[in-house]
This record gives C-alpha cells, structure tokens and sequence, in this order.
C-alpha cells in the first residue's frame, strides 16, 4: 500500500448496460500524495462530475476500485459509505452549499454533531478554524449576509471540521469573480499543503491553476497529464 | 433536532403561520368534540349515569325503552337468574306538565324506579329519593330554570294527576327532557287512568329490566327469559330517540376536521422539503445519515402539533369557563387525551409524504450542480 490518501485504480463506469451503455470513464487511475492539491479540467460531459462522484463515495463504479486513506470502498455499505463521507472526506460545493438557517459557526458544528464530536471540543474546532479562514468576525451571520466569497470559505472550513483525508471541490470559484475566486483556492491550496491532506478540484477557472500541483485534463472519458 | 429547531428560528413567521392553523384547527376538533360530548349528555345522561351494564327489553323493541313492555314474569325470572337486587324495573313515558301559576308546558320524561334499587336516583337538594312522601317526585335541576321550585306543584296536561316537587337531582336527561322520579306506586296510581278494561292486566308491566352483571349471567337471561332481547348501555343510548343522528353529524365534523389536520400538515411539509431537496442532497453529500434528515422532519411536525395542541387544549379550557351552564359542553381529561393523540397520529400521518421524499433525495444531486 502507498502513502497516498486517495487511490483510484482503473476506474470505468458505464450508465446503461448493453448496446446502449455510454462509457464515461474509461480505465481512470489516479494517486493523490498527502498535500498534494490535484485539478482536473476538461470540457462539459466530459465525465468530470460522474468522477468526483466516485471518488467521492457517492457513486459506486462499474469496475475499479477507490481506495480513501487506505480504505476500499467497494467493501462498504451504503451506511458505512455515509459515515465514511462524514468523517473521511471534505466536499466543498458549487453552490446549494450552506445551509440558509444556519450561522457561519452552526454550519460547522452540524458537521461536528454528526460526527459525534463533544460540543466544547466542536465549538474549539470551529472557533479555530474560522478564524484561520479568517471568518471570526462573520461566525454569527447568516449565509445570506456573506459575499460569494465568505460562503466558499465557510464552505472550506466546513469540510475541514471532521478533519478529513481526503477534499473534493466541484468548480468552488464558479460564482466568484477573478481575485475572490484566486483567495479561496489559495487558502484550500494553504491548508492542504500545511496538514497534509490530499485535494481533488475540478475546475473550469484556469486563473487559479497555477496554485495546483497538479493538472490532469479528462476528456472523453480518458484521464491524461494536461 | 438540532437542524429542526433551528430553520424554525429562522424562518418565524412561516412557521407561526402554520402553528396558527394547526392551533385553529386543534381548538376546532377539541371543542367540537367537547359539544358532541356535551350533547351526548344531556340527551341521554340519565342513561348514561344509571349503574347498570344491560338492559332488558322486549324482544321486537328495536332497542327503544319506550317500545318495550315485559311482564312482571320476566322481571322475576331475571331476578332469578342474576341475583334479586342485580336487575331492577324501569317505567317511563314522555309526557308534558305544566308547572303551577304558570301556562307553559313542559316536555319531561317520567322514570318509576324502586326505592331500594340501584337505579334509584341520588338528590342533591330536598328530600332523598327514598323517603318521599306519596305524590311527591324528585325532578331534574333543569326545569329549575323554567320556574320549578322545592314544593311546586307539577301538572300533568295528559290526566290533570299534580305532584309535589319534593326534591332536585342533576344530570338526569333523556332524549333532552328533564327527568322526572317517581315511586312506583305512584307511577300505578298515574297509568291507572291511561289504561282501559281491554288491557287491564297490563298495569303491573314494566318497560325494561336493568340488569348489573357480566355477559355470561346476561347470555343465560337472553336464553332462558321468554321473547326478550338484552342490549348493553351503549346501545341503549344509541337508540334515544335523536342520539344517533345528533351525534353521527357531530363525528363527521370531527373526523373531517382530522383528516384537514392532516392534508394541511402533509401539503405543507411536502412543499417545504421539495423547496429543500438541493439541501438535503448535499446534506447526505456530506455524510449526514438520513435517519437524522427524516426525524429532523418528524421533530418539526411533532414540535407544531404539540406546541398548538397545547394552545388548543389551553384556549378549549378557557372558552369553556366563559360559556353559559346552559350550553351542553363537556369535554373529559380522557376524551382530551384521545382526541390529542388521535391529532398528533395524524400530523405523524401526514408527515409520511415528506419523510420519502427525504428519504428519496440522491446525495448525487449535489455534485455538478450550477448556481440555484
């Protein structure tokens, strides 16, 4: 077994079965290293969303295997995988991504709750990360009161919460401008490097690429070094 | 409930709204039901108050006292079976009166019971039941109202007989008249004058036979009393005259009240968890088990049925101090608690739409979602 924290190996996924069965991923393998942040661009239908589902485990794949910090996937219950999402791996959303009735600082201890986490060490946490996310001061507002910004940023801190191996972002600057859009990667690029995590972004914003480690292009169902 | 509670902090005023309507219509049930009880009473409670458990009728009666007319045969042979002071004769016949210094006439029912039974009636003012002078009746508070005082004489318009109103009783009402007691002596030296040459024998006939007693000493009465039926209280009631109709129409206005409940929760809390499936798809995302998503949902209704059920229950006690003692209303603890959780199962009822929807929300919905 490597050190990597996400393992992929020869991951197809077909939807349909038979004549009609469309390929999406094509014998997709992938390792991500501990502070290694990954992008993936490539065009629309290209299988992007279908492959941060399985690697995610959300998606089980026709055939392959997805390993998160040394853990098989395909062993797990429907459940298990759910736990595993909780406590193993970060998501940070394109939008519908906060809660609306929820403050900055409850988003976070939802996600701690869930996880059973006792109150004072969840409410340590979230103090804490909040203000590494430089969000202390908005920690009692309301999502509606944040720039698109602040809400990506929460977002972060949010998937952090449960202390995760593994972070998967589904295109977090796609409703932020230029340089907002650019802070955000930079803080998640920031935090995976300093604790060793490992990421997964896809993306479409070509601006915040120089701050990945690494860029694959996945077109036609085919992942390659862009 | 920690999400439960807090959407409901944030989003006030249309949870307040729902509240509302649950409150109205919570109030609505309870005090609907409570007339429908208030009703039941003072129609039949003479009835209902009796300590009996069956009735003796004649068979082809078609369970109306009124109808029936059994032999003093069939009294003592139920007296044999069941034990002497376990089943008890009972007279009665509709008639009118007028009271004293006064044209007006009133509709009350004549009950003859035995002094020593056990449907002899309780006073609650004037002189027990058991010590009254002949041509002395006890009578219902209600014609209290009607200017019948201690001592007034009671006309009956059939015969011109009067009696003397020796005492009060409460709560004593069939078919809504006052009930009026007497001995059944008096009650002989009354049906005398009704009664002509060609039935004369008929004058030592009761209507019906109460009877105390479980439903094995009823089952031998039934096979050994000659054309007799035995019917149990509840049936009884049911057939005063009125009481099925008054109270059918009241129990459709409850039930449907319910089932309004529950279409009004279930539309409700289908269109809030339809409005809120991206975030339920991303909860799940993010690995919250469903389970806590659906009692979430659950917490939530049950949080606004108990809380306006509670108000419903607080506003019920409150009119029904202010209403007139005249108005029939009565509403129990037990019958309040059935009537809650009977609200509360149908609130549970119609959270079910909202829980599969839930339940059916796919954590895929939040991958690759544009902007909402």
């Amino acid at each position: 077994m490597t050190s990597a924290k996400l393992v992929l190996d020869q991951i197809t996924h077909k939807y349909g079965d038979g004549e009609s069965s469309l390929t999406v991923l094509n014998k997709v393998s992938l390792q991500v290293e501990p502070g290694e942040l990954v992008a993936i661009i490539g065009p629309s239908g290209s299988g992007k969303s279908t492959f941060l589902s399985i690697a995610g485990a959300l998606l089980t794949p026709t055939q392959g295997k997805v390993y998160v910090d040394g853990i098989d996937l395909s062993g797990l219950g429907e459940q298990e995988l759910t736990k595993l999402r909780l406590q193993q791996i970060g998501f940070i959303f394109q939008s519908a991504n906060l809660i609306p009735y929820l403050r900055v600082q409850e988003q976070l201890m939802l996600v701690g709750k869930l996880a059973g986490m006792d109150n004072k060490d969840a409410a340590i946490r979230t103090q804490e990360l909040l203000q590494r996310l430089g969000l202390s001061e908005r920690s009692k507002y309301y999502p509606d009161k944040l720039s698109g910004g602040e809400r990506q940023r929460v977002a972060i801190a949010r998937a952090w919460m449960n202390d995760p191996a593994v972070m998967f972002a589904d295109e977090p600057t796609a409703s932020l401008d230029g340089s907002r859009g650019h802070d955000v990667v930079e803080m998640l690029a920031t935090l995976v490097k300093k604790e060793g995590k490992a990421a997964v972004m896809v993306t479409h914003d070509e601006r915040v690429l120089p701050l990945c480690d690494r860029v694959l292009n996945l077109e036609n169902g085919v992942l390659t070094a862009g | 409930m920690y999400l439960a509670l807090r959407e409901m902090r944030f989003a006030k005023t249309r949870y307040a709204l729902i509240m509302t309507m649950l409150l109205l219509v919570s109030f609505l049930v309870l005090f609907v039901t409570g007339l429908a009880r208030g009703l039941a009473y003072a129609n039949a409670s003479s009835v209902e108050n009796m300590q009996a458990d069956y009735f003796m009728l004649q068979k082809g009666s078609d369970s109306r006292f009124s109808r029936s007319d059994l032999s003093e045969n069939a009294l003592q042979e139920a007296q044999q079976i069941v034990g002497q002071d376990k089943a008890a004769s009972l007279n009665l016949q509709m008639t009118n009166v007028t009271a004293e210094g006064s044209d007006q006439k009133l509709d009350v029912t004549m009950f003859s019971v035995d002094k020593g039974s056990f449907l002899a009636p309780e006073k609650i003012s004037g002189q027990a039941f058991a010590d009254l002078k002949s041509g002395s009746v006890l009578v219902d508070q209600k014609l209290e109202d009607s200017g019948v005082k201690l001592g007034s004489q009671l006309r009956d318009t059939m015969t011109g007989t009067t009696w003397t109103v020796g005492g009060f009783v409460n709560n004593e009402s069939y078919s809504h008249t006052p009930v009026i007691f007497m001995s059944p002596d008096g009650w002989k030296e009354w049906r005398q004058q009704f009664i002509t040459s060609k039935n004369a024998g008929t004058l030592n006939h009761v209507n019906v036979v109460a009877i105390q007693g479980d439903k094995a000493l009823v089952d031998q009465v039934k096979s050994k009393v000659q054309s007799v039926d035995v019917i149990t209280k509840k049936a009884a009631i049911s057939a005063i005259p009125g009481y099925k109709e008054e109270q059918g129409s009241l129990l459709m206005m409850i039930s449907f009240l319910f089932v309004i409940s529950g279409f009004v929760l279930a539309v409700f809390f289908y269109i809030i968890t339809i409005q809120k499936t991206s975030q339920f798809g991303m909860l799940k995302a993010i690995g919250t088990p469903t389970k806590y998503l659906a009692g979430s949902v659950i917490g939530q209704v049950m949080f606004l049925t108990l809380s306006s059920l509670l108000l419903g229950i607080l506003a019920v006690k409150g009119v029904g101090m202010l209403l007139p003692a005249s108005m029939p209303f009565q509403l129990s603890g037990t019958t309040m608690f059935y009537t809650g959780a009977l609200f509360v199962a149908m609130a549970l009822l119609g959270s079910i739409i909202s829980v599969l929807k839930v339940a059916k929300t796919d954590a895929l919905d939040a991958i690759g979602r544009v902007a909402a």
